[in-house]
């Protein structure tokens, strides 16, 4: 069984490596050129939105770095290091919403679905490992990128502090804990499983309709609509709201914090003590029924 | 001792109100080459699907001794099947279809697949998707080649194709793939192209079984006389279940007739499977409407 998954996750990586391996590297490569033009004064990044420059540090935040406790310092760049992955997660997070609505459309598509299903691999196994593939794999292709742009982050503040006689290079560094790679992770599997809904309901609108993306979005608007008229509440669409969002920012997240700051591997656990942890896993798995039955039973090879 | 392959007893499968499969029984034995031959809606297709457990029916199926439907993910490691043509991943290049299918699949053998493929023009770095439709048949064909199953299911495998990939494709699936105990399916409109390697025939029509036998006892069963000119009153006169002109001469099926006796008239040789099967389809309408 180990090895047809090894066999499986290996395809869909192979299937969707500008997803999920070139598109994440070119925005990594491309933040690591912006941060170090940056720190060497090459440019400036000055919007309306974003505001980043070497200026930023001035006489009093110099002064703050070198009064700031141990834990202060270390709190504040590791929530930069964080936000400094967003745009590799924001891309990430686009190929991950076209994976699941096209995993099971593109196969019906181009008739390979009669390929696959000609082998001894059941549904029920298939599902399994694309959603293995996307809540598990996906996070581990997109760390190595996520560690380099941290890397070059620190590296790049490190070499500018000391050539500006700030801090000595080694300041940075004793904040960089090689452990958060392990909290990156975490998260990141956390942040998948809740957001399992969402996949699942992707992936069932790609094994049942011919047009995924209205098959995916009409039935949800419809619901939201007819739940607004009938009951005059919008629960529906505050779960799926907060089902797209970060699972440490969720109403139903036990703990709340009131700055910006990571939350560490203790409080991913307090995910699992939640009951709309469990209900999102329970209508994955009643979604996954779907997926399964509807793959095995659906001949309509025609999808747009 | 030829083991049964495939047990089928009131096979029926019906979509809205008509029935695609209207009561099939048969058993089909290890070593058989059987040719599912029938119009357009006879329902060959459907029973193949039936075979793979790709679609419920009603009635008993068991094919290598399981339910296809419920024990289709065992059954297809001793099954494999061709259902389409160009069906392999386009995204895919050859090499990446191999180690997928040598990864999920235990009896496919990839340097046996490998040696196949070295005969042929298809490289292994190269995408499916340039390669030509009948280098992709060819390369479907290899990998199936290489899987050492009891059963192979052909549904049109090679609709679309020229000539030559169609020759190729036959001569090597008997040459190089049927070993005397693996038993193969085939469905296809090309008859002609494939009668002489099949070991028995299945007629099939409106999901019904018109006739099932070996080719041997059908060359038997019936014989075609082209009489010559003086003998054609002589030959309708011992009622033959059909006729028809060829070339501008006459030509006439018969049914359990002395050979001997119809060597007199003019020139006797066993049919052509498809002559065969128009002419059983010919019958059967005649006695339907009478």
């Amino acid at each position: 069984m180990t090895t047809i998954f090894f066999a499986m996750l290996r395809r869909e990586v192979q299937e969707h490596k500008v997803a999920f391996i070139y598109a994440p590297f070119i925005v990594t490569i491309v933040l690591c050129f912006v941060i170090a033009s940056v720190y060497f004064g090459i440019t400036d990044i000055q919007t309306a939105e974003f505001n980043f420059s070497t200026e930023i540090y001035d006489e009093d935040y110099q002064e703050g770095m070198l009064q700031a406790s141990p834990e202060a310092k270390a709190r504040v760049i590791r929530a930069g290091l964080t936000v400094l992955a967003l745009p590799v997660l924001i891309t990430v997070g686009f190929g991950i919403l076209a994976y699941n609505l096209s995993t099971f459309a593109d196969e019906r598509k181009d008739r390979s679905l009669i390929f696959w299903r000609s082998l001894p691999v059941s549904d029920l196994t298939t599902v399994i490992s694309k959603l293995l593939f996307v809540i598990l794999a996906v996070p581990l292709m997109i760390l190595p990128n996520i560690i380099l742009l941290q890397f070059v982050a620190v590296m790049s503040a490190s070499i500018y502090f000391v050539s500006n006689d700030i801090v000595s290079f080694g300041y940075l560094w004793n904040s960089y804990f090689i452990t958060d790679w392990f909290r990156i992770i975490f998260s990141l599997w956390a942040q998948a499983l809740w957001t399992l809904p969402i996949f699942t309901w992707l992936m069932f609108a790609g094994t049942y309709s011919r047009k995924p993306v209205l098959g995916a979005v009409v039935p949800l608007v419809a619901t939201v609509v007819l739940e607004g008229i009938i009951f005059k509440t919008n629960s529906i669409f505050e779960f799926i709201i907060e089902r797209i969002g970060f699972w440490s920012r969720s109403e139903s997240f036990p703990k709340k914090y009131e700055e910006v700051r990571v939350v560490d591997v203790p409080d991913i656990f307090l995910l699992f003590s939640t009951p709309e942890f469990w209900i999102g896993i329970i209508i994955s798995a009643l979604l996954v029924v779907g997926i399964v039955y509807t793959r095995s039973t659906n001949n309509d090879y025609t999808v747009e | 001792m030829s083991e049964i392959i495939i047990k089928a007893e009131s096979i029926k499968k019906n979509y809205d109100a008509s029935y695609a499969l209207d009561g099939i029984d048969i058993e089909v034995l290890s070593g058989q080459i059987l040719g599912l031959i029938g119009p357009n809606g006879a329902g060959k297709s459907t029973f193949l699907q039936s075979i793979l457990g790709l679609i419920k029916t009603e009635g008993n199926l068991e094919v290598l001794g399981m339910d296809p439907r419920r024990d289709r993910h065992q059954l297809l490691k001793e099954v494999c099947s061709i259902t389409d043509v160009a069906v392999l991943p386009k995204w895919m290049t050859v090499d990446q279809v191999l180690q997928y299918v040598d990864g999920v699949h235990p009896k496919f053998d990839i340097k046996k697949c490998l040696s196949i493929l070295s005969k042929t023009d298809i490289k292994r770095s190269s995408k499916i998707k340039i390669l030509s439709r009948g280098l992709v048949v060819q390369l479907h064909l290899s990998i199936v080649m290489a899987i050492d199953a009891k059963l192979l299911v052909l549904d049109e495998p090679t609709l679309g194709l020229d000539l030559i990939y169609r020759k190729e494709f036959y001569s090597q699936l008997i040459e190089d793939y049927y070993d005397g105990d693996r038993t193969i399916l085939i469905s296809t409109h090309q008859v002609e192209e494939i009668e002489g390697v099949l070991s028995d025939a299945l007629f099939m029509n409106q999901g019904r079984v018109v006739m099932y036998d070996s080719i041997e006892s059908i060359n038997k069963k019936f014989l075609e006389l082209r009489p010559n000119n003086d003998s054609i009153e002589k030959g309708r006169s011992l009622k033959p279940i059909h006729q028809r002109i060829e070339l501008g001469r006459e030509v006439l099926l018969f049914e359990d007739t002395d050979e001997e006796k119809l060597s007199e008239l003019g020139e006797v040789r066993p049919p052509f499977i498809a002559d065969l099967f128009m002419a059983i389809m010919d019958k059967t309408k005649r006695g339907t409407d009478s």
